[in-house]
């Protein structure tokens, strides 16, 4: 639309251009597969599979991830409502307290993390991994979403208390229904931000059968050393769940990560 | 009378509190001991680990680090992010498979790619194999190995990375703009370069400045690509708040320095989210 071409040999141009800039892209990809199969071939992805316990670190990626979404819609979703049709002193301070996290390294919670995981005994398990997780996607996720309920218009929520519907019918049946949008696109942020997290498992994940499918090419650089192949083998079956996931919900992911980076 | 939303928002601001504001605190209690994080027996000395972490030359070196990489990727960010999203609204074919190419690395693990990247960047990695190829032999090096090439690589990365997300949202805010207006001006005469420039470009300031912020909180959060692709080496090229964080405060257990640098990274993140929030506003005015 911006970029007028009248003739089709500037079409073609622009055709080429793109494909070529889109290469460096590809290049990471391709020599992560080219890698993967030198040497031994596709007995590195039998090896891989064969190593046992390969199967925990997605059952653990999942349980993970699964918790921490359920966790942050449920706190968030609460608290949009909240924020944005009850009354609320102070609506502002709570809600800029809130916001202040946004800019929060994960980094920082390190040590105090470490030693109160410890102290209650919760080092090595998923919880040391899932709170703190949650505890940093909900500030946003509750600024997306009181955005989206405010969206909501109020006769809405005051017709059915008229109705006669308490406070809490009406969240869950007249609300919670018209969120479905930015519930979708709260869920797709969390996801990749838990699955693809990595300083925590690091930290707080020692045991290999609690680690994370981030923390699988460290787990096979010492299982197989110096054998390149066999990690970039288990990089790429990694990746497949990710691209596949991708693949079938491109309109989720995209629009839940473009909301997500509009902070 | 409306009931009280208080009760509604408990379960989040405790989740927030008892976990970061909770870590905050206690961060800032620790950046003032000499501790190995596991011992009964702590020191208290201060101030003196921010005055230490003042006089680091690895610290400084962290920060500039973080200013060049910060400031090179948001501007290759901003030019590769609107140049695809020009070319895929102008007639080409195929449109969603690019779309999907740029983007697949949003999706993948940066900590899954790191091995990748470290096999394509070596010595006799795949980069140098097709610059042999080429006939650009004379280009091929050990790009992680060397200081002046270790910073460029691990933002090259992260271009990779985000380049799909730029795309995405200047491709969005493309879709918004009225096509009337360019139909307008190229009645008026105004060829590619002067609709793109006049129109398109000044449209996407709300995208621009959003990126910005994002960019430069990033850039402070940096750990996961530096940490596992060059360790922060050689010599401390690559050297990020995060990974000097890190190793202060896990494998050499000086968690009271960590803390103190966890308290000037918080400060800075902070304090740069604030500045940019203003200056995003004055801009608007």
């Amino acid at each position: 639309m911006f970029i007028e071409t009248r003739r089709r040999r500037s079409r073609i141009v622009l055709q080429v251009l793109l494909t070529i800039a889109v290469l460096p892209y590809l290049f990471p990809l391709v020599a992560m597969v080219q890698g993967s199969l030198s040497g031994e071939g596709w007995t590195n992805y039998a090896k891989v599979l064969a190593v046992p316990g390969f199967i925990l670190f997605f059952r653990n990626s999942a349980i993970i991830a699964f918790v921490t979404i359920v966790l942050v819609l449920g706190v968030t979703m609460l608290a949009a409502f909240g924020f944005s049709k009850l009354h609320l002193r102070g609506r502002e301070i709570y809600f800029w307290a809130l916001l202040a996290c946004l800019t929060l390294p994960e980094v920082v919670l390190l040590t105090p993390l470490f030693v109160t995981a410890s102290t209650l005994g919760l080092y090595n398990t998923y919880w040391a991994v899932i709170i703190p997780l949650a505890a940093l996607q909900v500030p946003f996720a509750v600024l997306l979403a009181r955005n989206f309920v405010n969206g909501i218009p109020d006769e809405l929520f005051e017709a059915s208390r008229v109705d006669g519907a308490n406070v809490y019918q009406a969240f869950w049946h007249v609300i919670l229904p018209l969120t479905r949008p930015i519930l979708a696109s709260i869920v797709i942020i969390t996801l990749i931000a838990a699955w693809n997290d990595y300083l925590f498992p690091l930290v707080f994940l020692q045991d290999t059968s609690t680690q994370t499918v981030t923390l699988i090419p460290q787990f096979f650089v010492g299982q197989f050393t110096n054998d390149q192949t066999k990690v970039l083998a288990s990089a790429v079956i990694t990746a497949i769940p990710e691209v596949a996931a991708y693949l079938c919900l491109q309109r989720l992911f995209e629009r839940g990560l473009a909301a997500g980076a509009l902070k | 009378m409306r009931p009280s939303g208080l009760p509604w928002i408990l379960p989040a601001l405790a989740l927030v509190i008892g976990v970061l504001y909770y870590s905050i605190g206690y961060t800032g209690y620790i950046s003032t001991l000499t501790w190995n994080g596991t011992d009964i027996e702590k020191l208290n000395v201060g101030l003196s680990n921010y005055v230490t972490a003042l006089n680091d030359p690895v610290f400084w070196k962290a920060l500039a680090n973080t200013a060049v990489y910060f400031i090179a990727t948001f501007v290759v960010q901003t030019a590769l992010g609107v140049f695809f999203a020009l070319i895929l609204h102008s007639r080409v074919r195929l449109g969603t498979l690019y779309k999907i190419i740029l983007f697949v690395p949003v999706v993948l693990a940066p900590a899954v790619m790191a091995p990748v990247f470290r096999q394509v960047f070596a010595a006799d990695g795949q980069l140098n194999w097709v610059l042999d190829h080429i006939g650009l032999s004379a280009l091929a090096q050990p790009w992680l190995a060397q200081s002046e090439t270790a910073l460029p690589v691990i933002m090259v990365i992260t271009v990779w990375e985000w380049t799909g997300l730029t795309f995405i949202l200047y491709y969005a805010a493309m879709g918004q703009i009225e096509p009337e207006m360019v139909e307008a001006a190229r009645l008026d005469g105004a060829g590619n370069v002067r609709v793109v420039w006049d129109i398109v470009w000044p449209s996407l300031r709300g995208t621009t400045t959003a990126l910005l912020m994002l960019s430069a909180i990033s850039a402070l959060k940096t750990f996961d690509i530096p940490y596992l692709v060059t360790g922060g080496g050689p010599n401390y090229a690559t050297e990020f708040l995060g990974t000097l964080i890190y190793r202060q405060s896990i494998p050499q257990s000086n968690v009271g320095y960590g803390a103190a640098l966890s308290i000037l990274l918080l400060i800075l993140a902070l304090g740069l989210a604030i500045v940019l929030q203003v200056a995003g506003r004055e801009r608007k005015r």
